[in-house]
């Protein structure tokens, strides 16, 4: 037997819910215009940062041929700067790389694509998605 | 081998056998058999890619090279955690978003072409099959040398690629891809816990690593050769500089000019067209999860291969010192180094760890080869079971049928890989070939990077990207790589002079053409009709948001009813 549902919270998650099932979401789709300048920008950042992590790993075997110390040279410690690279630099440098890479491209998205999250201050007759869509618009 | 190494090699085996056992799939979908029901979290499938990813060419493999190369050997390490920059920047995402089974999947379906799937498969078949053979020698070396038991009359070497084979194949029959999920990332964490525990012990017995560079870069970098059936040490001159012997923290002692930089582009370009890690991106829940799955891959990845590179470095600076009171290790050796550059790490095992540490060490390394054959044979049956018998020999297939036809496929597949390793002579490869796992493995990531990548990236950045392009591509990218391996071995080429680098690591000359073949081809033919709406699912995030959206609720009704 389904028990009445007296709390709020309740009330509000069983409206989510029937939101979901009776009518997709404003969030729920993405426009061919916003996904096409969402895909540009991506296209940007992708290659923009594969120049980079291009340009560096080859650099550091380049390096050798055009600079003795690279190679030749002792650190602090016995270690040349060609080898330290090698062996540890570069995992930092892709950590670093994909990390930045990785929160830019999702905060790209978030912003370019889809509209707050269901929110609390969304209106509950927005459940039409052209109510809400027109309602995301005015407030960017 | 001793009573607790036994002891660790069969926990390492029944724990694996439990994990699938209990994490095998919960219904006879297809879904759930292939992508563990697209649920798998981001730690877990970092780890899980990781035990995939980080086979015998990573754990011996990597050691083997930096022991027998030195600096150059290095760049194995370093290209194989370099491949995932490309796989974050250009792949993993909307490869997700798409969500399909299978590499042949998702481009039959983005370019609306059962022909593409078909040849697709073959191309993902021989990268499968160039991936699985090294897997299996390496698991027969270390059976060799950590158990040297004959099984049914066969040489240690046999018996090891048979257990091992078997044993894999029951974990991925049983498990599928939840099992095995679960499985490689408990074998990577493992794998992971074994090198730390080697380093641990390496350095505080007093082993100081810079130092250790330093000392033995200052003498010639000396490699057995086998004269006149005779073993002994021979210290060449460096490919770089002619006048100058081979050192350790010195280029040279490998490759020349050309040579380190087509190891980088076919390692980097590899790995995004690896089907068995990329069919690990479609378990994901969303395009986002995937993109950091891969950051998380990426700090493992620097962290276990940091740590091969110093633990090959300290097999190099070790083991002369070592072998004066070990009977063991001067077996092993030519004047205090290893003949065998894969048994660097077992060495060192041992000389820190007794029967235990070799034990340990050898756990790991069939481990990491039982893992890695695992997502291999889950990512050849998904493109027989899936690709093949479902959409073209019996498209009516119930899912109990679909199964039952990938789990076949897995047997046959693991039978070949078996049949292929028990057909080499690795012994007669290594003087050729040193570190023979690494450099073996090194040609699946060439025939990946040449024939699939190419294709997979125009297909997911460029719209007008075409069935027939991309089937051009993958056959000029396929056949080129393999006729210069053939070429590179026929004329006995050499990673060392310019040439042989091309021959062997093709991939520099194979990738561009199949990408300008790929280009050409799809400018004069018709792009596929529902491109707008593959580019919907690619690159938006309508899924991705609605799936979040109902994780929020669901997780908002457990804990409503949890605080009841």
């Amino acid at each position: 037997m389904s028990r009445p549902l007296d709390d709020p919270d309740d009330r509000r998650l069983v409206a989510d819910l029937d939101r979901l099932r009776s009518a997709r979401p404003v969030d729920a789709f993405d426009t061919p215009a916003e996904v096409d300048a969402t895909f540009r920008t991506q296209r940007r950042i992708a290659v923009g940062y594969f120049v980079v992590f291009l340009l560096v790993t080859l650099a550091v075997p380049a390096l050798t041929l055009v600079l003795e110390w690279w190679s030749q040279g002792r650190l602090a410690g016995g270690m040349s700067p060609y080898f330290v690279m090698a062996a540890a630099g570069l995992y930092v440098f892709f950590f670093v790389l994909a990390l930045a890479a990785a929160t830019l491209s999702s905060a790209v998205e978030d912003r370019m694509l889809g509209g707050p999250d269901w929110p609390a201050d969304e209106p509950e007759d927005t459940a039409n998605p052209s109510d809400a869509r027109r309602s995301r618009d005015s407030r960017r | 081998m001793s009573s607790a190494a036994l002891v660790t090699l069969a926990a390492m085996l029944v724990l694996a056998g439990l994990v699938a056992r209990f994490a095998r799939p919960r219904n006879a979908s297809t879904l759930d058999f292939y992508l563990a029901g697209q649920r798998v979290g981001i730690v877990t499938n970092a780890c899980a890619i990781c035990g995939d990813y980080f086979s015998a060419a990573s754990f011996l493999g990597v050691a083997a090279a930096v022991y027998a190369s030195g600096l150059d050997g290095v760049w194995y390490a370093t290209g194989f955690a370099a491949g995932f920059v490309p796989v974050l920047l250009f792949v993993a995402a909307p490869l997700r978003r798409f969500g399909e089974f299978s590499i042949p999947d998702f481009l039959g379906r983005r370019l609306e072409s059962e022909g593409v799937r078909l040849v697709a498969v073959g191309v993902v078949q021989l990268v499968i099959l160039s991936y699985l053979v090294p897997q299996a020698v390496g698991s027969g070396l270390t059976w060799e040398l950590l158990v040297g038991a004959r099984i049914g009359g066969l040489s240690p070497y046999a018996s090891g690629v048979l257990v091992s084979t078997v044993v894999i194949t029951a974990v991925v029959v049983l498990g599928g891809m939840r099992g095995t999920t679960w499985t490689q990332a408990v074998q990577f964490l493992l794998l992971l816990a074994v090198l730390l525990w080697l380093t641990a012990l390496v350095l505080g017995s007093g082993f100081s690593y810079p130092r250790a560079v330093e000392s033995i870069s200052a003498e010639p970098l000396e490699t057995p050769v086998v004269v006149d059936g005779e073993w002994r040490l021979d210290a060449p001159a460096s490919l770089l500089n002619p006048d100058e012997p081979m050192r350790f923290d010195e280029p040279g002692a490998r490759y020349g000019r050309l040579g380190q930089f087509a190891l980088v582009i076919t390692l980097v370009l590899g790995t995004a067209g690896l089907p068995h890690v990329m069919n690990r991106y479609f378990t994901s829940p969303s395009g986002t999860a995937t993109r950091m799955t891969t950051v998380w891959v990426l700090g493992l990845a620097g962290l276990f291969y940091a740590l091969a590179v110093l633990l090959g470095t300290a097999a190099r600076a070790i083991v002369p010192g070592a072998v004066a009171n070990r009977p063991w290790l001067e077996a092993l050796t030519i004047d205090g180094v290893l003949r065998v550059p894969e048994h660097a790490l077992l060495a060192l095992g041992r000389i820190y760890g007794g029967s235990t540490g070799l034990g340990l060490i050898a756990t790991g390394a069939l481990v990491a080869v039982m893992s890695t054959i695992a997502g291999l044979l889950l990512a050849a049956a998904a493109s027989w079971g899936h690709d093949v018998y479902e959409r073209h020999i019996n498209p009516r297939a119930t899912q109990r049928q679909a199964v039952r036809a990938g789990r076949t496929a897995v047997i046959l597949v693991s039978g070949l890989s078996a049949a292929g390793a028990l057909g080499l002579q690795p012994e007669s490869l290594a003087a050729e070939f040193p570190s023979i796992i690494a450099t073996m493995v090194t040609w699946a990531f060439a025939l990946a990077g040449s024939a699939l990548t190419p294709v997979f990236i125009l297909t997911i950045w460029w719209r007008r990207t075409t069935a027939a392009g991309a089937c051009a591509g993958m056959a000029v990218g396929a056949c080129t790589s393999v006729a210069m391996f053939a070429a590179g071995l026929t004329i006995g080429s050499t990673a060392s002079d310019d040439l042989g680098s091309l021959l062997l690591t093709p991939t520099l000359l194979a990738a561009p053409l199949a990408l300008l073949v790929t280009v050409a081809v799809s400018r004069w033919t018709r792009a596929p009709a529902h491109v707008e709406r593959s580019w919907l699912l690619m690159h938006g995030t309508a899924r991705d948001r609605e799936a979040e959206r109902l994780a929020r609720l669901t997780i908002r009704g457990v804990s409503r009813e949890g605080t009841r």
